[in-house]
């Protein structure tokens, strides 16, 4: 799975700890999803969705072998 | 039927409350010092020759207690990825403490009665030693999780 969620940060102008406060997880957990060592729950792919006010599918999008 | 139905309820959420049971993040603190003072109390007995086996065995499990409750208290931020790679550090302790049960602990046995002539000691495997493993192993590889997959 690739995700932007970095790019959407930046348009949010966060830092990945604000953004980790904002939906209440670590800064390593959003570490981790930017750098597609972690994929998230649906509840945490929805508040970021919240956040973003976008669709999830717009930032995590499927790969060929997933 | 309204009384076993709650009965039922009742049941289901003590159960879900046990399947979240965790301490507080203060706890780990409390913790690691019972690990700590259990563990340079055992090293110091084992310069003081004396037989003094009802507080070394207490030692020991004060010691096992310490390293339950570093296991069974919560992180600063506990998320859904701690809880993911703490399933995975309990998993792969349970894997290394049979392990070592059935293979290490056997092996080093078999090696001490080939290198110092001894009396076999078999498959004994003592349950404090499984134990003592399995959750210095815990501690140590959600740790180390902690570090390499962030």
């Amino acid at each position: 799975m690739k995700n932007t969620l970095k790019v959407e940060r930046a348009i949010l102008n966060l830092t990945q700890d604000e953004l980790a406060k904002e939906i209440g997880v670590s800064r390593q957990t959003i570490n981790s999803i930017e750098t597609n060592r972690y994929v998230p729950s649906t509840v945490l792919a929805l508040k970021l969705s919240e956040l973003f006010k976008k669709p999830v599918n717009d930032f995590f999008t499927l790969e060929e072998n997933d | 039927m309204t009384l076993l139905k709650n009965i039922w309820e009742w049941d289901k959420r003590n159960f879900e409350r046990l399947r979240r049971f965790q301490l507080p993040h203060r706890f780990k603190q409390i913790g690691f010092a019972l690990f700590l003072v259990a563990f340079l109390a055992l090293l110091a007995f084992r310069f003081v020759n004396n037989d003094a086996t009802v507080i070394k065995t207490s030692l020991k499990y004060i010691l096992l207690i310490g390293l339950l409750i570093i296991s069974v208290s919560k992180e600063k931020i506990e998320d859904e990825r701690i809880v993911q790679l703490r399933q995975q550090s309990y998993q792969v302790a349970f894997v290394v403490g049979v392990l070592y049960s059935i293979l290490i602990l056997p092996l080093v046995n078999y090696m001490a009665d080939v290198i110092f002539k001894k009396e076999s000691l078999g498959f004994e495997v003592n349950s404090w030693e499984v134990l003592f493993i399995m959750l210095l192993m815990q501690w140590f590889i959600f740790r180390m999780m902690r570090k390499k997959c962030s």
